[in-house]
């Protein structure tokens, strides 16, 4: 092992004696040790034959001189604060600083630390104080570089361990900061690079869902950083994570409630080949009824009417002796049709109960569940149609962002809560894909408080949080104060990072574990600075990691400038085009006209003709219109020549 | 004598300070005889860039200190054997009788502590004259060994009055220096110590806190070149210089230079 040279020296009084989990050393007063150094002790006194070494990390620091009172200082000057600084002699001055322990080397007996040299932890010093040695060595390799330690002199890759970020052994992440510094999105950017970088082939494939939950924040990650600087790319290549943008990027966005265009403020036209629509029907949306329902709205007979429907009338022929016929309802549409047919014949048989449910209680669960397609307007489509997550075929090292920026809030659960329970779903039955899924939700106060009413979405992060690591379900999830999220989910998280700290929040009990100096360096962290817990580190490590090598928000809006809110038609050819890009604005225009369709129709067969993606992009949409058209059937064959846009076609190129 | 103001401002000229400090425990009374145990220290700490560092290596020791003709030789010889040992009645004549008081054995092996923590200073200050030229200020006075007594880059101060060298007259004019005055320099002579220039300094201002407060006596090599009166203001203005850092919390800090009181501090450490 390399040999620093000596810092200091390991000093203990009665009054402040060292323990088995903290030591005190003094320094010179230019030595380069501050708060967060790692230290390495070399005792001077074997235990059985063994020389001990401790590792720690300082936490603390004083510096004081021989004045017993300030009011010596003063009579010294006469009062004269210029005087001091012209005596001929500096007093003499002490640098003391306390070091939480990392890692005794033996581990056993355990023991107050000895007296003895303090060296700066070299490179090899790091990965022994922070019990890296155990998942980087040859053969183990599980480290998930997440940023580097650098302090006088020593730069030292800092890893996290697979097995306890992403499961089995522990897993989830918390990260906190205030917002505004570029460190919660960023961070998790950069180590979900390094993940992908990292992650060993044979635990199995690995992707990420991005709830986007704000902005533009996640909207470019597969456009290249503007530019990196000579450092972070040092620090890429000495991570070992290529500095490049994410590969494989799917975004998913609800349409606008006008329906015209995606709801997201990735719209440019440069960028549309990997954006989908999110469009769920009613059976998706009726599985997750609870999210949008809250217990005032469903009593026990609404939700027993609801299972009802759920269980006995949706998607299926539904007969009953008050309907004519037997009705099958798959969208809102048609359960909105099934609710007046029914409640009609209640009327005109003057029957108040119907299958043990009232007709106060039918009443109000058709108010609720045909409001939910207006709520969620964008998202859940009346007729039914669905465009989703591709659940069963999630590509490794792939990252799909969820866009729900411009959703309301019901709805935000309503995404929320149905993604992740496919996605624990396909996991259970091992048929996602990939092996681990990380889920990455920002905010997660609002969606995991630690007070107000136990919400649907927060017993299920509850859940994951507690049960995702055996599945592979793991969660990531950024706040700005951690003290406002459910203490279940943070105390679950294996590991949590933390970026610059509001004062106020470092006040809160949560971190009574922190000496004053590492709350006073949390609260002035630079950007690009993280303190870091993992199971595997005795104390947090203060770390710096590379800004991401992805386009942030804000410069990709710059440019990539959201698309302009279109008409119906060029809407329309802008949809289709991405599925041919021979069609014309004319063709577009000609087909509605002839066709004559409501706005609902001509979205609706531009949504169905998005979802199936023919081969006959032109024949299939106008199949979808009404049949005003002469309709060509869709068919499936060899891929047509596909044309490009015509040049005089003012929605082209 | 006179009472002068030293001329000019204050001025920075020490470049190191010397002290030594002493400790003295009775161990253990064998047959009735006091056993001390004494352990001296010197240090000379020099000033780079506002801060002290130790120049050489501080001079240590410890001993036990025993009167030889009182003890049995094979018991002394055993003791000696283990530990350094010192004779306190070593320069005893002869002629007279032997002490046994416990007491008076007790301040003899006192004296012979302190006689060597003045051998550890002198060593020091000889050292110092031998290899540097810029000047030394030693705690105390400088007569002790010749060679230190005649160095001009020497400075010594006294900073207790128990023997004051000035009587009627003079005395009133010593005791009535304000602050940042000093009296004309005299020449203390004796039989058997080297001829040196010596004057009081009014270091701080007395007010109502008596007569020797913040009064010191200086003491310097007779042999200056720019003649006594030139060097005595010059010394003066450097002592005068170092008022600051103040020496608190030493009881003694009115007459204290900062530097003595680190070079004390420092000792205090290392003799632990």
């Amino acid at each position: 092992m390399t040999e620093s040279p000596i810092l200091g020296r390991v000093v203990a009084t009665e009054r402040k004696p060292n323990t088995p989990h903290e030591f005190h050393f003094w320094t010179a007063l230019d030595a380069p040790v501050g708060i967060g150094t790692i230290v390495r002790v070399a005792s001077e006194r074997p235990i059985s034959g063994v020389l001990p070494t401790v590792y720690g990390v300082v936490t603390e620091g004083f510096g004081y001189t021989d004045l017993q009172t300030p009011l010596h200082d003063v009579l010294g000057a006469d009062g004269v604060p210029g005087a001091s600084a012209i005596a001929p002699t500096e007093r003499t001055e002490i640098r003391l600083y306390t070091a939480a322990v990392l890692r005794h080397v033996p581990e056993e007996p355990l023991q107050p630390v000895p007296m003895g040299t303090v060296h700066l932890a070299t490179e090899q010093d790091v990965q022994l104080a922070l019990r890296m040695d155990s998942y980087l060595q040859p053969g183990a390799a599980r480290g998930i570089p997440v940023g580097m330690y650098r302090a006088g002199g020593t730069q030292a890759a800092v890893h996290l361990d697979a097995d306890f970020l992403l499961g089995p052994e522990a897993a989830h992440l918390s990260i906190s900061g205030v917002s505004g510094l570029a460190t919660k999105t960023s961070a998790v950017e950069w180590l979900l690079g390094s993940i992908f970088a990292h992650f060993p082939q044979e635990k199995g494939g690995v992707a990420a869902v991005c709830f986007n939950v704000k902005g533009p924040d996640l909207c470019f990650l597969d456009q290249p950083a503007s530019s990196l600087s000579d450092d972070e790319r040092a620090m890429y290549a000495a991570l070992k994570v290529p500095a490049e943008p994410f590969k494989d990027v799917q975004y998913y966005a609800p349409w606008t409630a006008k329906g015209f265009q995606l709801a997201t403020l990735r719209s440019n036209e440069a960028l549309q080949e990997n954006v989908q629509p999110l469009t769920w029907g009613l059976r998706e949306t009726l599985q997750y009824a609870e999210v949008l329902l809250n217990k005032d709205d469903v009593d026990a007979k609404a939700d027993a009417l609801i299972d009802f429907i759920k269980e006995r009338v949706l998607d299926q022929a539904f007969s009953d002796a008050l309907f004519d016929a037997p009705v099958e309802v798959r969208s809102f549409a048609d359960l909105e049709k099934w609710f007046s047919t029914l409640l009609r014949a209640m009327e005109s048989r003057n029957a108040d109960v119907w299958r043990t449910h009232h007709v106060a209680t039918i009443r109000k669960v058709r108010n609720r569940l045909t409001n939910i397609s207006t709520r969620c307007r964008g998202l859940v489509t009346d007729d039914g149609s669905v465009s989703d997550l591709p659940f069963g075929a999630f590509r490794d090292r792939a990252v799909y962002v969820v866009d729900v920026a411009n959703l309301e809030e019901d709805a935000q659960d309503l995404v929320f809560a149905r993604v992740v329970s496919q996605l624990r779903e396909y996991l259970e039955k091992r048929q996602l894909g990939v092996s681990q899924v990380v889920v990455f939700v920002d905010e997660l106060n609002k969606y995991a408080p630690a007070d107000g009413p136990d919400t649907y979405v927060r017993k299920m992060l509850l859940d994951i949080a507690e049960r995702g690591r055996y599945l592979g379900l793991v969660l990531f999830g950024a706040q700005q104060f951690r003290s406002q999220v459910h203490r279940r989910v943070v105390g679950n998280s294996g590991t949590a990072l933390y970026g610059r700290m509001d004062p106020d929040e470092l006040a809160t009990p949560g971190y009574q574990t922190l000496a004053p100096a590492t709350k006073a360096r949390l609260a002035t962290l630079e950007k690009g600075q993280l303190m870091v817990r993992h199971p595997h580190f005795g104390q947090p490590i203060f770390v710096r990691f590379p800004r991401p090598a992805v386009l942030t928000g804000r410069e990709g809006v710059e440019r990539f400038p959201q698309a302009e809110e279109l008409p119906l038609d060029a809407a329309i050819t802008k949809a289709l085009r991405r599925l041919d890009p021979s069609i014309t604005l004319s063709w577009v225009q000609d087909s509605i006209a002839l066709a004559g369709d409501s706005e609902d129709d001509i979205l609706r067969a531009r949504n169905r003709t998005l979802q199936t993606k023919p081969d006959d992009v032109k024949a299939f949409f106008r199949a979808q219109l009404k049949k005003r058209v002469a309709a060509e059937p869709a068919r499936r064959g060899p891929a047509p020549l596909r044309a490009g846009p015509p040049l005089d076609d003012p929605y082209g190129g | 004598m006179r009472a002068r103001t030293v001329p000019g401002e204050p001025l920075v000229g020490i470049a190191a300070f010397l002290d030594g400090i002493q400790r003295s425990h009775v161990r253990a009374h064998l047959q009735g005889i006091p056993a001390v145990h004494g352990a001296v220290a010197a240090a000379v700490r020099l000033r780079t860039d506002r801060r002290l560092s130790a120049w050489a290596p501080p001079v240590r020791s410890h001993a036990l200190y025993l009167p030889q003709p009182l003890f049995d030789a094979t018991d002394y010889a055993a003791l000696a054997s283990r530990c350094a040992v010192v004779d306190t009645l070593a320069d005893h004549d002869a002629a007279q009788p032997l002490p046994r008081h416990p007491g008076d054995l007790a301040a003899r092996a006192l004296t012979a502590v302190q006689r060597d923590r003045e051998r550890a200073e002198q060593a020091l200050a000889t050292a110092w004259v031998r290899e540097r030229t810029d000047p030394l200020l030693i705690d105390g006075g400088i007569a002790g060994t010749e060679e230190v007594a005649r160095s001009p880059q020497v400075v010594g101060v006294v900073k207790s009055h128990r023997t004051l060298y000035v009587a009627g007259d003079a005395m009133a004019t010593v005791l009535g220096l304000r602050e940042g005055e000093r009296s004309t320099a005299v020449v203390v002579a004796s039989p058997r110590r080297t001829p040196i220039a010596t004057w009081y300094l009014r270091l701080r201002d007395a007010g109502a806190r008596g007569p020797f407060f913040g009064l010191v006596r200086v003491e310097i090599a007779l042999e200056a070149p720019d003649g006594i009166t030139a060097r005595a203001d010059l010394v003066s203005r450097w002592l005068l210089a170092e008022r600051a850092p103040v020496a608190l919390p030493d009881a003694r800090w009115d007459v204290m230079v900062y530097g003595i009181r680190e070079c004390e501090q420092y000792l205090t450490s290392i003799l632990q």
